[in-house]
């Protein structure tokens, strides 16, 4: 497939063009914050500058539409934090059980979660909120935090990479008088870094970024998430697209950080996943 | 023994905890709360046999809601192979840089579609660059409100997130084809049409039907998007299942009828998804590329 030279330089450039467009919302996003309050949303690339944007949004805005912007930017490193962690050690330990340990029903737990993991969620919704109400969770982190302290993705992606790994490194460890959690804590996850990296920023950005959850179980202004203020601010703040592009940046910028931060990483536990 | 059971027992317990609260007892309640007429405040309710079924498949939204998935699937799964093909086939074995074009790619995955329909609803408002150029040329559209480009405006959002995602996916596939095949047809004199239908898309298929099966799947949850900019309209032409069950259960507060909803949007989904690919299976087969 790999031409000549002068294919390769075409192939480079079609390359840089196509980023160009994939990223363009993103660069428009940004641009867009630290537009001109006249030329936002008028202009491709606006031509004049301001940090008003991001004052108003750190202000709060205006009295009337004030709302608590960085409490729900906390709101959401908090809720995201916890809900990731949990969903992190749940997922580790019950793939460690499923790959590496030999009890009766084994079987059956790894079948329940694959059959449970293909099951379309949706109908759970209802009942679920109900369970959080009747709980008198209700507009609380933990309403946020509980129903997603577990996934059966992480479980599965675990599991699969936890097989790969050699028994007698196990069998060594116990034989120095190491507990399970010992064995799971001190060996299997170091050895388990660039899996351990894909999981955890897909699940992180999924919880940062979910939506339809976290806007039915919170109602009070100091409970919800950015995402969930930014969803609700749509029509409100419809007369100012300045401030809610400051908001998306508030947004997104900490999650691509993130991501870049992890990206050699990502790369490689991206190549065990596809294989 | 006893003692190992017991330890798989206690590490496997996040699970079965997480499988009985959030699992088994919604699923039931789900099924009890169908056959109810409850309005998720009132202490008191009836039971009303199938009504809530029979009343959701008259209904409009739901009839749409079925509709507009497979409309949203035909708009959506050709657009993301397409583009994440090309951007697969642009990468892959590029000698330096790969790595941080995959990277760059990726990005648009990350965007929270709170965001992107933000985004979107700024370049395609009234008085936008891409509005106004339009206008010059007595070309105007009103992009959410217009059932067929309201449709295919979401489809593009998410075709722009999953692109970067899935082209990773065929990247990974395309590497994984052995090059001296490519060295055999290029003595043997195939063209380069040839080679892509022949060999290349063959070899691709595991990786391409991982793709397929991942954006069929993505089409049936669709919910942020149209939440944000068209509210599942204009009449319902976006009205997506998850659309519809928020709506009738939190904005309707038909409890009762809106689990109804969900459980014929479950079976529907569940269905769909295994006659799908089921048939990719089949028509995989048949071509020899299984």
């Amino acid at each position: 497939m790999v031409g000549s030279k002068k294919g390769l330089t075409f192939r480079y450039l079609i390359a840089f063009a196509l980023l160009i467009v994939m990223v363009f919302p993103y660069l428009y996003m940004v641009m867009n914050s630290f537009a001109d309050w006249t030329q936002v949303d008028k202009k491709v690339v606006p031509t004049e500058f301001t940090m008003r944007s991001y004052e108003w949004l750190f202000s709060g805005g205006e009295a009337g539409i004030a709302r608590p912007w960085l409490k729900a930017f906390f709101n959401s490193v908090i809720v995201s934090t916890a809900s990731t962690a949990l969903m992190m050690v749940t997922g580790a330990m019950v793939a460690f059980a499923l790959a590496k340990m030999n009890f009766k029903g084994r079987d059956f737990i790894n079948n329940a979660v694959l059959f449970q993991m293909f099951f379309p969620a949706i109908i759970l919704l209802i009942p679920t909120f109900l369970i959080i109400q009747n709980a008198g969770l209700y507009d609380t982190y933990t309403a946020m935090i509980l129903p997603k302290a577990m996934s059966l993705w992480a479980v599965f992606m675990y599991t699969n990479f936890f097989r790969a790994i050699p028994d007698t490194f196990i069998e060594a460890a116990k034989l120095d008088g190491a507990s399970n959690f010992q064995i799971l804590y001190k060996i299997v996850m170091p050895m388990s870094k660039s899996i351990t990296t894909v999981v955890f920023l897909f699940l992180f950005m999924e919880r940062w970024t979910e939506l339809l959850w976290d806007m039915i179980v919170v109602r009070s202004d100091g409970m919800l998430t950015l995402n969930v203020l930014l969803s609700q601010m749509f029509g409100p703040y419809g007369g100012y697209p300045g401030p809610m592009y400051a908001a998306s940046v508030l947004l997104t910028v900490p999650i691509i950080i993130l991501f870049l931060f992890f990206s050699k990483q990502f790369k490689e536990g991206m190549q065990f996943t596809l294989k | 023994m006893m003692k190992r059971n017991g330890t798989g027992w206690l590490f496997a317990s996040p699970y079965l905890l997480y499988a009985v609260i959030f699992f088994a007892i919604p699923l039931i309640w789900s099924m009890y709360l169908s056959f109810t007429d409850w309005n998720l405040i009132s202490p008191v309710y009836y039971f009303k046999g199938f009504d809530n079924f029979i009343e959701a498949v008259k209904h409009p939204g739901v009839q749409a809601a079925f509709f507009v998935t497979f409309k949203f699937m035909a708009a959506f799964v050709p657009v993301v192979i397409v583009s994440s093909l090309a951007v697969a086939l642009v990468i892959h074995g590029l000698p330096k840089f790969k790595g941080l074009f995959l990277i760059g790619f990726f990005l648009p995955y990350l965007a929270s579609g709170v965001v992107s329909s933000l985004i979107v609803k700024g370049l395609l408002s009234h008085n936008s660059a891409f509005n106004v150029f339009l206008r010059k040329f007595g070309i105007e559209v009103d992009w959410l409100s217009t059932p067929l480009s309201a449709l295919l405006v979401v489809a593009a959002i998410i075709a722009w997130k999953f692109t970067g995602y899935y082209a990773l996916i065929l990247t990974a596939g395309f590497e994984g084809i052995n090059k001296d095949v490519y060295e055999a047809a290029a003595i043997d004199g195939v063209t380069p049409s040839q080679r892509f239908w022949k060999i290349t898309l063959p070899l691709l298929y595991p990786a391409l039907f991982t793709v397929l099966i991942l954006s069929i799947g993505v089409s049936f949850g669709i919910f942020t998007e149209v939440y944000q900019l068209t509210g599942g309209g204009p009449n319902y032409a976006t009205n997506t299942w998850q659309m519809e069950i928020f709506k009738q259960a939190f904005t309707n507060l038909s409890a009762g009828y809106a689990s109804a909803v969900a459980i014929i949007a479950s079976v529907v989904t569940f269905a769909s998804i295994l006659v799908i690919r089921k048939l990719l299976e089949m028509w995989g087969k048949r071509n020899g590329w299984v």
